[in-house]
């Protein structure tokens, strides 16, 4: 049985294709072909998961977009999976009416409602093929999941539920409405999926409470329905690990909004901030030179897949950039000595021709060289991947190098960690070599929330300077009125222990052998610090008490009466979290949340904290988020 | 035996998820469980909703007549559904001979049987060689929409997969076997005195069973001549000692001739494989939204180009507007003023 939330969504996905029967061992059974039709969120979810030649290896001969044209297949089985929208329902009856294919098996990426069924059923009869419908299935998967503890929610559509829609002046009660739903069917999803009822906890009057009391209701519901619940046996299947629940974690943005516009200084986090890392997929425009009778340099665009199955991403992706750097250049050196063995192998090959022991020799040899080129595929793929590193690496220097991300990360981490800073910020800002305009809103917005208080004065003053940088300062004025809004207070103290260290001298020197010119970078190293999130998870786990935590909600599915309360009476800690961002979220926080739990089982606690959150926004498009508020009020 | 592997498997399976040590029984009841927990089968609801419909829009008897009868199934999907049971059959049949070439006892070798198996797995590959082959023919034959095509296209590869990753497994298992059939008689030559070189050597003694009685009867004859007899029968060891010895000689050689034969058919196995490989190169790496970014990029060019188009028909709009007003007032102009 698959352990984690991404094991267990593959799982249910081969099974889906499988015809909704248990897999078994693929190789002795008939072979079954079958076309797969998805829409976009069935894309989105299918593209992380499973490559093409894993569906191939599933029988899947075709897989095609439920809206573009297909052509009729007469004798294949066609598995859909599809969101019930009235728009791809609409679309199905029309398959069903031209005849497309031989049965139908319809899956739902969550549950299709009564009357939708009905829409599709009298579809079905008009076109008389009811009795090719083979199978209708909810499939209850309507989260993306990226990492084995990392999962969000929409990818294509993530406008509708970002910060920006809810936070923005004009919204609607129905709007909300609508966001709030889809939030708690992917979670409710996840939680069918995982098969666990968790325990609930949120903050109090904002739309994580919305989200946690809807959510509460959804579980009780289907607990209470005794001839469809999901959680049934749940008692028995979770006694085999533990007799714990799982605590379920809800967080509002506004908790912490510093965060998302932090320039940061680790791999993946990095890739997603300047990169735009999308579905663990990079895109990088790389400048080649080319030939061209003009001589200009053409932009080259390149995909990189980074796939949990690549070893050096899952080690790496944490590490700050320029470990990941020395990292590349060691890989980069074994691979080497494994290539000149293969060639030297060839070299030997070669020279025994004429010799009188060749074939004494020969045999061996021939043994040698059949296990190499059983391991050539294994080397080529490593080369790939080294290739692919090596890429992306030396694209994110060039990006360090041009906007001084180093120095950013630095006086930030400083500016959260109530540090002195080395450089005024306003010559940071007057600076014209130091970073884009959008660096320099960032880095004044985290002044502005984690730095000492400033007047109202001196803010003006800040604007001026940002004004004559070419800044737009739209989304200073939503900041403002958020902070004076909030009156957080408390918030600067909530960073503490913070902050950098160069590394001297001496592992700037070991660096200089590497091949990445790391000169000009600083050499930083990230002292471990807690984000908000993390704190609170950690005295939410802990059952430490907390001013800010105090007040949370507590919600208990499992109980029979919704007690508003909100005593918990759990009194022992958990050991198992998923956090839950409403309104954007990013790498940061995870690798805050990973790197917390790792720490908490490394002294004996052991931890899992699972990170969610309702859209991956990374820096410059929550900055605009921002920008869109702020020129909106 | 195959419900033995599969139980084998499930049990490392699970114990690889952290279970410890279960029967294959729980494990597949939890599966079952599972099934039941994350996914919810809406069939019957569907048909019920699809009967209630039918009664109630009331030609439900004449929708119920005409029953969509089972649509004739193409030749190419007949063929590939035989394909594919055959495929699974000589799954099954290796599996047997994996089995039996597994086995490392002396005394429970079945050679019989395990060569009989081979040469029906070999028959089957061919057989299904050329059937797959012949499938690549009618695929080719009917010139069929682009959908189609890519779908038999991609269920001969398949096939073809299918195929070569079976004729590999039979290769690795009678190389298996070879090896096991090597160690058997290493360890019989340890333990009885090499059953092939006795034999071998009784049989050149049939040779010179006449000589020998010859001599011995010369020795039993002559008392006299014992000293030239020893040394006639001295040299005659010594010539029996030199037959065996290039017996021996001939015997490595052919022992090396076969393991150059067998390196060179290796080889030829490595060449196969490599061609192989870089055929499957391609389809690896891919996602399956990878063509869409194309398309998006496209859609976003052809948008870009409607805009531009677009603009211009707006700004040659103002023009003739403007050069209209103009004209419209000089007529103005010219009616008042000149009339």
């Amino acid at each position: 049985m698959a352990s984690s939330l991404r094991e267990k969504q593959i799982l249910a996905l081969k099974r889906m294709l499988n015809f909704n029967v248990p897999a078994t061992k693929a190789t002795t059974t008939e072979p079954q072909w079958k076309v797969l039709v998805y829409d976009r969120f069935g894309q989105d979810i299918i593209s992380p998961l499973l490559t093409v030649k894993e569906l191939r290896d599933m029988g899947v001969t075709l897989h095609l977009k439920l809206h573009s044209e297909r052509d009729p297949i007469p004798d294949v089985p066609a598995i859909y999976f599809v969101m019930p929208t009235d728009d791809n329902i609409r679309r199905i009856g029309q398959d069903f009416q031209s005849q497309l294919y031989e049965t139908y098996y319809l899956n739902f990426i969550s549950a299709i409602s009564r009357q939708r069924l009905e829409e599709i059923a009298s579809a079905a009869i008009h076109s008389n093929c009811v009795s090719q419908v083979s199978k209708v299935f909810d499939q209850y998967l309507n989260f993306i999941s990226l990492e084995d503890d990392m999962f969000t929610l929409r990818h294509q559509d993530r406008d509708s539920i970002s910060y920006y829609a809810l936070n923005k002046g004009d919204v609607k009660d129905t709007e909300i409405e609508h966001i709030m739903d889809t939030v708690v069917d992917s979670l409710f999803s996840v939680f069918v999926t995982l098969g666990t009822v968790p325990i609930i906890r949120c903050p109090r009057g904002n739309a994580a409470e919305m989200v946690a009391e809807k959510l509460d209701k959804k579980l009780r519901e289907n607990i209470r329905d005794a001839r469809s619940s999901f959680f049934t046996s749940d008692n028995i299947q979770a006694g085999q690990f533990s007799f714990q629940r799982p605590l379920l974690v809800l967080l509002d943005r506004n908790l912490d909004l510093a965060t998302m516009l932090h320039h940061t200084w680790t791999y993946q986090a990095l890739s997603h901030d300047v990169f735009d890392l999308q579905l663990n997929r990079v895109d990088i425009e790389e400048s080649v030179e080319s030939r061209t009778p003009a001589g200009g340099v053409v932009k080259k665009k390149k995909t990189y897949d980074l796939q949990p199955f690549d070893k050096f991403w899952q080690a790496q992706k944490g590490s700050p950039f320029p470990a990941v750097a020395e990292a590349v250049q060691v890989e980069l050196d074994s691979y080497r000595t494994q290539e000149g063995e293969v060639k030297k192998l060839k070299a030997a090959m070669g020279i025994e021709g004429e010799d009188e022991s060749a074939i004494s020799m020969l045999s061996d040899h021939t043994a040698k060289l059949t296990s190499t080129v059983s391991s050539l595929p294994e080397l080529l793929e490593r080369k790939r991947l080294i290739d692919q590193h090596t890429n992306i690496a030396t694209a994110l220097l060039e990006q360090i190098k041009a906007r001084k991300l180093d120095v950013y990360f630095e006086t930030e981490e400083k500016l959260m960690g109530k540090s002195v800073l080395d450089q005024s910020l306003m010559d940071m800002i007057n600076d014209h070599e130091c970073g884009t305009p959008q660096d320099k809103v960032r880095l004044f917005i985290i002044a502005l929330l984690c730095g000492p208080p400033m007047s109202d004065a001196e803010i003006d003053q800040y604007l001026i300077a940002l004004t004559g940088a070419n800044c737009d300062t739209s989304a200073l004025s939503y900041i403002r009125k958020w902070k004076a809004y909030t009156k957080m207070t408390a918030a600067p103290s909530q960073y503490a222990g913070g902050g950098t260290k160069t590394v001297g001298m001496f592992s700037k020197l070991m660096n200089q052998g590497s091949q990445f010119l790391m000169e000009g970078v600083k050499n930083l190293v990230i002292k471990k610090h807690n984000l908000p999130a993390t704190r609170v998870v950690d005295a939410l786990m802990d059952m430490k008490s907390l001013q800010d935590v105090d007040d949370f909600r507590y919600f208990d599915p499992k109980l029979l009466r919704s007690d508003s309360s909100g005593i918990p009476r759990n009194k022992s800690p958990f050991q198992e979290a998923y956090v839950f961002m409403v309104g954007g979220g990013n790498y940061i926080e995870y690798q805050n949340l990973v790197d917390y739990a790792k720490n908490k089982s490394n002294a004996g606690a052991p931890r899992k904290v699972v990170y969610g959150c309702s859209d991956l926004t990374s820096a410059t498009q929550f900055l605009k988020q921002l920008e869109r508020l702020g020129s909106e009020n | 035996m195959i419900a033995r592997r599969r139980r084998t498997n499930s049990g490392s399976d699970s114990k690889q998820n952290g279970i410890s040590s279960q029967t294959s029984q729980t494990f597949v009841s939890e599966v079952l469980l599972d099934t039941d927990m994350s996914c919810r089968d809406r069939t019957n609801e569907f048909f019920s909703a699809a009967k209630l419909l039918q009664s109630r829009q009331g030609n439900g008897a004449l929708a119920q007549k005409r029953n969509p009868a089972l649509r004739q199934r193409s030749e190419f999907t007949q063929i590939a559904k035989k394909i594919g049971r055959d495929l699974a059959n000589t799954f099954a049949k290796l599996e047997k001979l994996t089995m039996l070439a597994k086995k490392k006892s002396l005394f429970d070798d079945k050679p019989v049987e395990i060569q009989e198996l081979t040469y029906i797995i070999n028959q089957d590959i061919q057989g299904l060689n050329k059937q797959i082959a012949q499938l690549q023919q009618v695929a080719r034959s009917h010139p069929n929409a682009r959908h189609v095509q890519s779908h038999s296209n991609s269920v001969v590869v398949s096939l073809q997969s299918k195929l070569a990753t079976m004729s590999n497994d039979f290769k690795q298992v009678l190389e298996v076997r070879t090896e096991n059939l090597k160690h058997q008689k290493t360890r019989r030559d340890q333990f009885s005195e090499s059953p092939s070189n006795t034999t071998y050597s009784n049989h050149s003694s049939v040779l010179f069973q006449d000589e020998m009685n010859h001599s011995q009867g010369a020795t039993g004859g002559a008392d006299v001549v014992i000293n030239m007899d020893g040394l006639d029968k001295n040299r005659f060891q010594q010539q029996m000692q030199l037959v065996d010895q290039q017996d021996d000689y001939i015997q490595d050689r052919a022992d090396t001739m076969k393991n150059i034969e067998s390196t060179i058919v290796e080889l030829g196995g490595i060449f196969t494989q490599l061609a192989h490989m870089v055929k499957e190169q391609e389809e690896i790496v891919h996602r399956i939204d990878s063509n869409t970014d194309d398309a998006v990029m496209n859609v976003e060019a052809a948008h870009s180009e409607i805009l531009k188009y677009f603009q211009s028909v707006t700004s040659n709009r103002w023009l003739m507007i403007k050069i209209f007003a103009v004209l419209i007032l000089f007529f103005i102009i010219f009616v008042v003023f000149m009339a």
